[in-house]
């Protein structure tokens, strides 16, 4: 069997990083759970990303609208900017870099998950955390990169 | 003066976004392409005290409270002309066309005393308003206000639905309320026009998936109409979006 880089960017194998949690184990942490969303996005596993809405919000999920997401953006890159948890809440901020009707864009949302037996799931989202303008951005070619890199984001997550 | 009309059927005022009410845009749900519309209103317009009331209100991030109207629409370039019409500019269904057809010239957006510019028609339509047309509109009240009352009840009624809609997509898609104050800003105002799949999501329609699979079809033949002009290029990605997202929505239990 071979093993392949997991879309999360983690730097693991999918088999041992997102891969069991998209098959159904309980992810470790909050961060976990949110890298494996973004994985279940690129991998067009909407059914991940339902079945991990808090009870709360899961009626509200638009699963059509999502699939459709899934479909037309390219994924690039998921930049976990920041994770915490406190006991059974965990918080994720995190930028998804993706290509859209031929643009770069951004997505910048902080997360908040909580633990109900054993399972994280997501809660909440607060897109553009800090105020940005815009849920969505053009990225341009020459500018630093969102990822806080420092490097411009055409040698960075835009390449 | 007092003005007078008659429609002489031209067919030319049936082009372009057709605003509907609720129970219209549900019940030509396999004739219109739909989407929901928003418009703002600012605290210094006319009608706006009846926009709050037809619609909802909205903070801004300066801090002004605009009313904003969310509009069930039949979604259609400026020029294209309605489904519904024929070749002799005649409605196809004008036995029971929506409400905002039969209620032309007049506008229940609007208080009744201010109506009178709906009036004059605009630019190459060819309404009659010489002295032959019958009078229609008395001391800034609608002679016969049937339609209109009409039209304006069912506008009351389904406000708390528009509301419900509002609240959802103001959580779910927060950036909105920067294009609500960029229409806000703008002398001009401008549309917002989100999809009827996030609209059945946070209205929890039963009858969904009925309406999903009635506008796949037609969601897709607009994408196909539309795909070659590069000045339809924001009318083709919705559709062609939005017939996916139909398409989905018609095949879920
Ligand atoms: S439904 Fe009939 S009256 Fe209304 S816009 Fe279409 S063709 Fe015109
Ligand atoms: S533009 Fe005037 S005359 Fe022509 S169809 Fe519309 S209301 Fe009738
Ligand atoms: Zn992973
Ligand atoms: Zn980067």
């Amino acid at each position: 069997m071979t093993s392949s880089a997991c879309p999360c960017c983690s730097g693991l194998s999918f088999e041992t990083c997102c891969g069991p949690i998209l098959a159904g184990a309980p992810s470790a942490t909050a961060e976990a759970l949110m890298r494996s969303r973004y994985t279940a996005f690129v991998r067009h596993d909407l059914d991940h990303v339902e079945r991990t809405h808090a009870p709360e919000i899961r009626d509200d999920f638009n699963r059509a609208e999502a699939e459709r997401v899934a479909d037309e953006c390219d994924w690039q890159r998921l930049d976990v900017l920041r994770a915490t948890e406190e006991g059974d809440e965990g918080t994720v901020e995190f930028l998804i870099h993706f290509r859209r009707d031929g643009q770069d864009m951004r997505h910048h949302e902080r997360a908040s998950f909580r633990r109900v037996d054993g399972q994280w799931l997501y809660s909440a989202g607060e897109v553009n955390p800090k105020g940005e303008p815009r849920r969505v951005v053009k990225v341009g070619r020459n500018e630093p990169c969102p990822c806080g890199s420092g490097k411009k984001f055409k040698a960075c997550c835009g390449r | 003066m007092e003005p007078r009309f008659a429609c002489t059927a031209c067919g030319k005022c049936c082009h372009g976004l057709l605003p509907l009410t609720l129970t219209d845009a549900v019940a030509h749900a396999v004739r219109f392409p739909l989407a929901l519309v928003w418009t703002v209103v600012r605290s210094n317009a006319k009608s706006y005290d009846l926009a709050t009331r037809l619609g909802t209100s909205v903070r801004l991030p300066n801090r002004k409270t605009v009313a904003v109207l969310i509009q069930p629409t039949a979604y259609l370039p400026n020029h294209f002309p309605c489904p519904a019409l024929q070749p002799d500019n005649l409605c196809g269904i004008h036995a029971d066309k929506p409400s905002r057809c039969r209620t032309m010239p007049f506008y229940p957006y609007r208080e009744e005393k201010d109506q009178a510019d709906l009036l004059v028609p605009r630019k190459g339509w060819e309404c009659d308003v010489s002295a032959e047309a019958p009078v229609v509109y008395r001391n800034h009240a609608i002679l016969d206000r049937k339609d209109f009352d009409r039209e304006r009840a069912e506008l009351l009624e389904q406000a708390p639905v528009m509301r419900t809609y509002a609240d959802y997509v103001l959580k779910y898609m927060p950036w909105i309320v920067n294009d609500l104050a960029k229409m806000a800003a703008a002398p001009a105002g401008g549309k917002l026009v989100t999809s009827l799949s996030s609209f059945l999501t946070a209205t929890r329609r039963t009858d969904a998936r009925e309406l999903a699979a009635a506008q796949a079809p037609l969601m897709q033949a607009m994408a196909e109409r539309t795909r070659t002009d590069p000045a339809l290029a924001d009318f083709h990605r919705n559709y062609a979006g939005w017939a996916k997202e139909m398409e989905r929505l018609a095949q879920r239990g």
